[in-house]
């Protein structure tokens, strides 16, 4: 397991005018990986044949396995196949995508012309929320000077492959993080997820074969093409290779983005690269993958490594990365309902256990904020939770049901105690 | 349906609550299930409109996959074992409904839906008695007109999305969309606008719950009160089967709804919707109506009229009869009255009765179609099979320059398809012995007319009408007419033979 | 033998003095029984079960089912909302109702008619019990008398502004309407309410 700090995906950080071109060129062996593809030292299948050899997985927070997932895509179907770069970061927690996009958009558009290229699609979208003014503004940018040099368009690199890349502006909903939630906004429809069977790869944007990756995911394809798939596993562990970005947020000396090996101690990642805990603060919960990863208590963060098999091994998720650290002064319940405040706003309305379910436990969680809630609610909102799980198109119902459960599970003192004395202080009990 | 018919298709055979079902490649197991009559209770999916798959009730064991699915878009696979009867599923079925019924307002007492609602009927089958909800519920805009024959509630809506999508698929308007996210979403249509086509009513037959209901039938009745007899609407040629709606202990008809078929799929259109009013006691002709000699006109029993008209019938020559017939009645009726009037009586002068500004040949494209009587083909046979010609050009027309002393008119059925009917009964008004047989009241204000006979209605005979394409609609189950006094053309036309045969 | 009561029977060869004994002195008995109340009662040792009515008003138990009303809410208009379960529950069938739109949306459905033919019914209680919204009670008026011609058609003025009313009887708010509460009465205590003072006899 190697430990020292991979730059795999934030390779212009640091230096002058990271976002530009020529950085990328220069300083991040920039557009070589495409030279290498295009100009014919590696076939499509040996592309995938390398990245499903590296192992690695979808960073957006499935953390399903890229190569595998791009030969879903029937090769039979001669017709325009598409692939769209999922950008819409909205995970509370999560601003990782934001930062590569912040300082090395082109790593994330050579990826993409390498993925096309993988899976024979002749258009691609980076779908990016609409909250991401200024990103938005990278990434057009870069997108330009792309298709000025030849990186873009058609024949590129005088290969005869022809990959057309535009970006797209979400409008602001979570739910258009979900993928077949973003290819129904990206046909101008009410950004609503569809029943699966069929699956996108078979027939996704307009009804055509669609690979959608996320961001940070598709930024790895390049450094994997150039230096290979072994190179890649030396980092990370055997079932979670390769480097993953973490937004890790809270009472730290130094939050914010950092780039470490899958299998990473947590406990050093504060320590280290976060220069420890604010005085005087000190661990009540941690959130290890974004709002919708069940929490874990100090207890269950001892021993903690920052991959997929350490957070399923204790019921929760590493998720988007997204890494935030509850500290003494937080009042639980007060998170709980902005947690599930979040959730029932975003829900697109269409199913009704999610529908309805994070509207009832937000409905439960102003009863308890307000002390109107009865005793019982606390532990019927697990019951609600527990049945709202799995029966869903998309998993925005898990993604509310998940974390509301392990709040009561593990915290479920702290939620009684905040009712009784909200009840106390002046609601009418029912 | 026709599916089991095509031999060549390729089949999948799988198991159902422990029972085999084969079915052809590529059907769903909830369509599967419709077929065998395996009920699974459902929501958003209909038969006709396109999967959506929204509602998360129908929801099935499948094999030992951990996670439930939802049947209506699980393609059979052979060998497939799938389970609606589970404890598991049953458990889920309850937690479904329980999740509908969270922010469902309390409005039974006051809801058209109550005793045809899917929410009740699940809620007795499915359970979960006890529900947990105790919070303030969320609450939306009520009682909204939404469109001439509708009225929304979106606080009872469930988002099914049946109603989006057909108007999506079926009437091609999309008149329909869902705002808003979450919990807050509604039904809706864009501001000021409203829904305008003529197949409003459908979207009353499609939504499981009371949020759209029927503006013409609002509150009129509870139905369970109702008994519904099948029938074919009268409306216009396409003939679409109906299921009629009345309470006969008060002899009124409530409303119709579309019966599957293959003539019509699931749908009809709102004018044949209102098909039912003219068989009320308000608008239909009760009793016969004779004007005597003298002048006046009065009341008679039916014996009397009968007798009235048989002699009046022995006076004339059969040349000098005509014979008005609208296209409205059963083959059964032209059979005997064609029997009795033109081979029997040697009657030759024989009329259609249409509407003159009708266009036969228009078609909405769905249902609706510009020949607004059920019979026309139904006619025109009966009239070729006593060697007439099926048609005379403006029949009407030539009936008056005829100028004939005594005329037998079979009046159309529903005087609100015919547009021409009042001015065409005041010329009728003018020749010396009009007998008209209607089932339409407003006939009593041409006081010129001296012999009216109650007919009956459509649903309360039995017979058959051939549609445009020569496809029978059968009427096989009448309700009691709903006046004593009313005949059909058959019972008529028997009765006046008795009479005329006694005084030969 | 125990337990064996001597009639006096007339023996089978009696003389007539001894049946007229016989005759004779059983009546006195039985007269001597009956002037005995009679005696008890005039003065007034021993209260009569008799109520002396209409001076001396007759109870009934506070569930005696009598002639119907139609309760109110707060604003005055009847509590009826035309949902016919009475109707339906009517074993008589003896309740008809038109419901109407009412002018108001908060309403929605009210009964434009309300009546039911008090000759049919037979004081059942079911449509009390089958209301949802406690807005038919029977009451406790007994006195349900009439000639021939008189309306024996209640209706809905009658049942629910008659002048024996005082006004009307509010029926009780529900708040904040739940599906079903968890007591054991499916209606909980909030519908039925026992001090209404119309609950009380005449």
């Amino acid at each position: 397991m190697a430990q020292d700090k991979p730059r795999i995906i934030l390779r212009t950080a640091g230096l002058a005018n990271p976002r530009a071109l020529k950085t990328y060129i220069e300083h991040a062996e920039g557009y070589t990986a495409i030279k290498k593809v295009l100009g014919g030292a590696m076939t499509r299948e040996q592309l995938i044949e390398e990245v499903k050899a590296s192992g690695l997985r979808g960073r957006g927070g499935a953390g399903f396995p890229t190569g595998l997932k791009w030969t879903f895509v029937p090769q039979s179907d001669t017709g325009p196949k598409y692939l769209i770069c999922n950008n819409d970061e909205s995970e509370p927690g999560t601003f990782k995508d934001r930062e590569i996009c912040t300082v090395n958009p082109h790593q994330v558009i050579e990826g993409m012309v390498l993925a096309a290229f993988a899976i024979r699609a002749s258009k691609g979208y980076i779908y990016t929320r609409w909250e991401f003014q200024a990103e938005i503004g990278y990434l057009v940018e870069a997108i330009k000077e792309a298709y000025a040099a030849g990186f873009l368009g058609k024949n590129i690199l005088g290969s005869g492959f022809d990959f057309d890349l535009d970006h797209y502006t979400g409008a602001g909903a979570y739910i258009c993080g979900e993928e077949t939630g973003l290819i129904s906004s990206l046909e101008g429809k009410k950004g609503q997820p569809k029943v699966k069977p069929p699956f996108p790869a078979v027939s996704g944007y307009l009804g055509r074969p669609t690979i959608v990756n996320n961001t940070e995911t598709l930024a790895n394809v390049p450094w994997i093409v150039n230096h290979g798939a072994k190179e890649f596993r030396q980092y990370g562990t055997e079932k979670s290779p390769g480097s993953k970005l973490f937004s890790i947020s809270g009472a730290l000396v130094r939050p914010g983005v950092y780039e470490v090996p899958l299998g990473y101690p947590f406990e050093r990642l504060i320590q280290e690269e976060c220069g420890g805990y604010l005085p005087g603060r000190s661990l009540q919960a941690l959130i290890p993958g974004g709002a919708s990863a069940p929490l874990l208590t100090p207890e269950e963060v001892q021993g903690l490594t920052l991959d997929y098999e350490a957070m399923a091994a204790r019921n929760t998720m590493l998720g988007s990365g997204a890494i935030m650290i509850i500290d003494d002064r937080q009042v639980l319940a007060e998170l709980l309902k902005v947690t599930i405040e979040f959730f029932a706003h975003e829900s697109c309305g269409q199913c009704t256990p999610c529908r309805e379910g994070t509207g009832w436990l937000n409905n439960i969680m102003d009863g308890v904020l307000d002390g109107t809630a009865k005793p019982g609610n606390v532990e019927l909102m697990r019951t609600v939770a527990k049945h709202m799980g799995g029966k869903t198109i998309c998993a925005l119902s898990d993604a509310c049901a998940m974390p509301v459960t392990s709040y009561v599970q593990k915290f479920s003192g702290s939620l009684q105690a905040y009712l009784a004395q909200a009840t106390a202080a002046g609601g009418h009990v029912k | 349906m026709s599916e089991a018919s095509k031999g060549s298709q390729e089949t999948v055979t799988f198991t159902l609550n422990d029972r085999e079902i084969t079915v052809p490649k590529g059907t769903t197991v909830m369509a599967a299930a419709r077929q065998q009559d395996v009920y699974i209770p459902h929501f958003c999916w209909h038969p006709g409109l396109k999967i959506a798959g929204v509602c998360r009730f129908c929801l099935v064991k499948v094999d030992n996959r951990p996670k439930l699915e939802i049947a209506c878009n699980l393609t059979a696979t052979p060998g497939m074992k799938v389970s609606s009867v589970l404890p598991e599923v049953k458990e889920a079925h309850k937690w479904a409904l329980e999740f509908h019924l969270v922010n469902h307002p309390l409005d039974c007492p006051i809801c058209d839906q109550a005793g045809e609602c899917k929410l009740q009927d699940y809620y007795m089958e499915v359970g979960k008695y006890k529900s947990e909800m105790d919070r303030p519920k969320v609450l939306k805009p009520k009682a909204l007109e939404i469109g001439s024959e509708l009225v929304l509630d979106t606080e009872r809506c469930i988002l099914c999305d049946r109603c989006v999508r057909f108007e999506e698929e079926v009437t091609k308007t999309g008149a329909l969309g869902i705002f808003n996210r979450g919990d807050r979403a509604v039904i809706g249509t864009y501001p000021d606008k409203k829904i305008e086509h003529n197949y409003q009513d459908n979207l009353v037959d499609i939504c499981p719950v009371g949020a759209f209901t029927s503006r013409d039938f609002r509150f009129k009745q509870r139905v369970w009160f109702l008994k519904e007899k099948p029938a074919v609407c009268p409306g216009c040629s396409t003939g679409c089967h109906v299921d009629v709606h009345a309470k006969p202990q008060v002899r009124t008809y409530f409303r119709l709804k579309p019966r599957e078929s293959e003539v019509n799929g699931f749908w009809m259109c709102d004018k044949g919707r209102k098909t039912y009013k003219h068989m009320n006691q308000e608008q239909r002709l009760r009793f016969p109506l004779l004007t005597e000699a003298s002048g006046v006109r009065r009341r008679s029993t039916v014996d009397e009229a009968l007798a009235a008209l048989a002699a009046t019938m022995l006076k004339a020559d059969k040349s000098e009869v005509a014979l008005l017939v609208s296209a409205a009645y059963t083959c059964e009726e032209y059979a005997a009255f064609f029997e009795f009037f033109v081979r029997s009586l040697g009657v030759t002068n024989v009329y259609q009765w249409r509407e003159p500004t009708e266009d036969r040949e228009a078609f909405d494209g769905l249902l609706y179609r510009g020949d607004h009587n059920p019979n026309t083909r139904g006619l025109s046979e009966a009239l070729k099979a006593v060697g007439l010609p099926g048609e005379v050009k403006d029949g009407f027309e030539a009936l008056l320059r005829q100028a004939p002393k005594l005329v037998i008119a079979l009046g159309p059925e529903l005087a609100f398809q015919f547009p021409s009917l009042p001015a065409q009964l005041s010329r009728l008004e003018q020749l010396p012995f009009v007998s008209l047989w209607t089932i339409d009241g407003a006939a009593v204000s041409h006081v010129g007319l001296k012999h009216l006979l109650p007919m009956k209605g459509y649903a309360e005979k039995r017979g058959r009408f051939l549609n445009f394409a020569g496809k029978v609609g059968e009427l096989a189950d009448p309700f009691p007419a709903g006046s004593e006094d009313a005949r059909d053309v058959v019972e008529v036309v028997a009765a006046l033979s008795e009479i005329l045969a006694h005084s030969l | 033998m125990a337990g064996v009561v001597k009639v006096a029977l007339p023996p089978r060869d009696t003389n007539m003095f001894q049946m007229a004994y016989g005759y004779t002195s059983t009546i006195l008995t039985g007269m001597m029984k009956t002037f005995g109340i009679f005696w008890v009662q005039i003065t007034g040792k021993e209260k009569s079960a008799t109520y002396e009515w209409p001076e001396q008003p007759a109870t009934y138990s506070d569930r005696f089912k009598g002639k119907h009303f139609l309760t109110r809410r707060d604003d005055g208009q009847v509590r009826c909302t035309a949902c016919f379960l009475c109707a339906t529950a009517c074993p008589a069938e003896c309740i008809h109702i038109v419901a109407g739109q009412h002018p108001t949306n908060e309403i929605e459905k009210f009964p434009v008619r309300f009546e039911i033919d008090i000759l049919r019914c037979v004081f059942c209680g079911f449509c009390e019990e089958a209301c949802p919204v406690d807005a038919i009670r029977l009451g406790p008026e007994y006195a349900m008398s009439g000639l021939a011609g008189d309306k024996w058609i209640y209706t809905k003025d009658y049942l629910a502004d008659r002048g024996e009313l005082h006004g009307g009887i509010t029926s009780v708010k529900v708040e904040n309407e739940k599906h079903f509460t968890t007591d054991h009465n499916p209606h909980g205590d909030a519908l039925i309410a026992t001090d209404a003072p119309h609950m009380r006899h005449h």
